[in-house]
């Protein structure tokens, strides 16, 4: 298993962002759902590294993050999209994807090629040379993306990866997101439950700091069944499990 | 975004990551994308505008343009500098990469580092073409002499200081208002540190603006005669390179900068850095001014620097010839041509000198931070007679004009050269004082006050009785050749004080 979460508590002064979540995950997209304030950028925060557990035992790629080394190690096999992409405007595009393929320690002699095969993947070729000031707000999503598969990572955590792309953008997204789930562990956090539909083979619902369901997404439509709140079927299995873990 | 038509990239193998290879090309990127390349031209134009002009303007003496180049440097890069370093130091907070970057298998204070190192380069990029700029014109200009390599170094390693702390002030206090905050508070650091320095033994002179005793402008006269002395600047390197390593090191101490393995080390570093710094602080504080009018610090003082600089004076082919410092070749034409009328009068008198030769002032501390700079003994010594010379512009104080110069040789040298010859001194008799003022009158020499700015102070402002006066105008009133061989006779006992007012022809 890639992800093995135990008792995971996440609190910020007095509030609990995470209360006690177990979670196992291993290759495939992984879906995390939920609605503003469930949760769900604390956990991925810290299945990155970014922020340290509360409580509770957290072990990535079969190490303890807690430990330096161990920590070092998973962080070169990481890919991580924050929710708030920050950039920096100066920089072009092949700068800025180069520049985190070498924090991430990728081979000197590996870092052009493993630049220019990210950036093609996320289909910004054409706008290497181009800096990042001058980009869309999708494009930018994109060149997030391309910095966070520069590294080949095992465990990728996206953060509302779809945000601000076009349909057919993201379409070819969902494409991207398997064919990378085949080879490594990938945590997508959304609210768009189409594309949790489309891409991921797992999914988990947070509600409240807790996980209130995990199964498949063809799980979570069938809890939906009979539920009148929602235009798809898998919208209705969303509300209605978290209508039931309300209740 | 496709998933089958670009391959995959290989996946990094664990070994050969080429650390080397790597930091360079972090570095190249850094270089290219660094606030400090678009301060440059600020940089360079605050050089230009407020030390390079000012430096060009004074003679081409490289002891005076290398002061003046030091803290003009200074003076003009600090603010782009610490502000160009507050900001780069700010940017992931600023940029909101701070989660971005924070997750990935390079350490903290590495990406950090390699940041700094490139604000760093191109603050000495711009500042060594100031140097090459400043120092080339002085080349060209200079009659004598080499580029003093030690202001320059001075100047040069407070780049990476200054540049570490707006660093570091930007790495802890991740705002936008920083850079603008620590460029103020370093400007007005650097510019106020000279303050409290009270005499030559402080250890406020540790301060790189500092070229030598404070108070005492840029002398042109210090590091020409005897070597220049590499002690203060050698306290002020220590200084600050211990400064930069112990600041560099301080920003690798937060959690999160790296682990054990580059925490405990960089512990250590900060902590040499500061004893560095703070020996450095110490020596300067033990430093005082020489008789060459430097700071020396015992500790690091190497006694051969106190041995006289060698070199072939320059001289005129006057009736007694001026001899200069090749130095000061340019001022030999004013001089010796102010000089001439009076060296006429004194040429083959009995004790008369067989040469105008310039010497090296003496420096003494005096209270506060008054400096007095003069001549060791008598103008007139040796066997032969020399007189020594000291050129207004050896002193400190404001650049003369050719006119300016030759009006103070005459009325300083020429005078004191007269009175020399004729033992016009405390206790002259009034003949002497008749004749040293007919003597002046003939060659030309000014009766009054002298208005030249000098401060090698004669002693013709004294007003002489009117019997006095009446004598000095009949004695100056007969031709040369009566004057000449009168005084052939009667003046060793004139200088005996034999001679009465009346006496005089």
């Amino acid at each position: 298993m890639n992800i093995e979460i135990t008792g995971l508590t996440r609190r910020f002064g007095r509030t609990m962002a995470v209360a006690g979540v177990d979670l196992q995950a291993g290759p495939g997209v992984f879906g995390l759902l939920g609605p503003n304030g469930a949760g769900k950028t604390s956990l991925l925060r810290m299945m990155a590294t970014a922020i340290r557990p509360t409580s509770g035992t957290l072990r990535l790629l079969g190490r303890d993050p807690g430990s330096y080394g161990p920590r070092r190690e998973i962080r070169r096999r990481l890919g991580y999209l924050p929710q708030n992409l920050g950039y920096y405007p100066g920089f072009t595009v092949a700068e800025f994807v180069e520049y985190f393929a070498l924090l991430k320690e990728v081979p000197a002699a590996q870092v052009p090629a493993a630049v220019a095969v990210a950036i093609e993947r996320v289909e910004l070729g054409g706008k290497a040379k181009t800096k990042l000031r001058a980009l869309s707000g999708g494009m930018l999503r994109r060149v997030g993306v391309a910095q966070a598969i520069v590294n080949e990572p095992e465990l990728l955590l996206l953060d509302e990866p779809t945000a601000g792309l076009d349909p057919e953008q993201r379409v070819a997204f969902r494409a991207l997101l398997r064919d990378l789930g085949l080879r490594a562990t990938v945590v997508v956090s959304t609210h768009l439950v189409e594309d949790v539909g489309a891409a991921c083979t797992q999914v988990a619902l947070m509600d409240r700091g807790k996980i209130v369901f995990h199964g498949t997404p063809n799980d979570l439509t069938a809890r939906g069944e009979g539920y009148g709140t929602g235009d798809a079927p898998l919208e209705r299995g969303y509300s209605a499990v978290l209508a039931e873990a309300r209740s | 975004m496709t998933a089958v038509q670009a391959p995959a990239a290989a996946r990094p193998t664990p070994v050969k990551r080429g650390p080397l290879r790597a930091t360079a090309r972090l570095l190249r990127l850094e270089l290219r994308r660094n606030a400090m390349l678009w301060m440059l031209p600020v940089a360079i134009g605050l050089f230009w505008f407020t030390a390079y002009r000012k430096a060009v303007a004074i003679p081409p003496l490289w002891n005076l343009r290398a002061a003046s180049m030091q803290i003009g440097a200074l003076l003009a890069f600090v603010c782009p500098v610490v502000g160009a370093a507050a900001w780069m130091g700010s940017r992931e907070s600023r940029r909101h990469t701070t989660d971005l970057v924070t997750i990935t298998a390079r350490p903290r204070w590495v990406r950090q580092l390699a940041t700094w190192a490139a604000t760093t380069c191109w603050a000495i990029v711009g500042y060594l073409g100031c140097v090459a700029a400043l120092y080339g014109v002085t080349a060209q200009q200079a009659a004598w002499g080499g580029p003093l390599w030690w202001p320059a170094a001075v100047a040069a390693a407070s780049l990476p200081a200054l540049s570490a702390l707006g660093f570091a002030a930007g790495t802890l206090i991740p705002s936008r208002f920083t850079p603008p905050v620590a460029t103020v508070a370093a400007f007005f650091v650097l510019a106020l540190s000279t303050q409290l320095i009270v005499g030559s033994q402080s250890y406020w002179q540790i301060s790189p603006v500092v070229t030598g005793p404070w108070d005492m402008t840029p002398d042109a006269g210090v590091g020409t005669f005897y070597p220049y002395l590499p002690d203060l600047p050698i306290a002020q390197v220590m200084f600050l390179t211990g400064l930069t390593i112990a600041v560099l090191g301080a920003v690798a101490l937060p959690g999160g900068s790296g682990g054990g393995w580059l925490r405990r080390p960089a512990a250590a570093v900060t902590m040499a850095g500061l004893v560095a710094a703070g020996t450095a602080v110490a020596l300067a504080g033990t430093g005082t001014m020489d008789a060459h009018g430097m700071i020396a610090i015992p500790a690091l003082h190497d006694a051969a620097n106190d041995r006289p600089l060698r070199y072939t004076p320059v001289c005129s082919h006057t009736a007694i010839p001026v001899c200069l410092n090749p130095a000061y070749a340019s001022y030999l034409p004013t001089a010796a041509t102010a000089l001439a009328p009076v060296l006429s009068e004194v040429a083959g008198l009995p004790g008369a000198p067989v040469r105008i030769s310039q010497a090296a002032a003496t420096y003494r501390q005096g209270i506060g931070n008054s400096v007095g700079i003069g001549l060791p003994g008598p103008p007139i010594s040796g066997t032969p007679p020399v007189f020594r010379l000291l050129l207004p512009s050896q002193l400190p104080g404001p650049t003369m004009t050719t006119s300016e110069l030759a009006a103070a040789v005459r009325s300083s040298t020429g005078f004191a050269l007269v009175a020399s010859v004729i033992g016009d001194n405390a206790g002259a008799t009034r003949a002497q004082q008749a004749v040293t003022a007919a003597l002046s009158m003939s060659a030309g020499l000014p009766q009054s006050s002298p208005a030249a700015p000098t401060r090698q102070r004669p002693n013709a402002t004294v007003p002489l009785p009117a019997p006095v006066q009446s004598a000095a105008r009949r004695f100056a009133a007969l031709p040369a050749s009566a004057r000449h061989s009168w005084l052939m006779q009667h003046l060793a006992a004139l200088r005996a004080g034999r001679i009465a007012l009346a006496q005089l022809p």
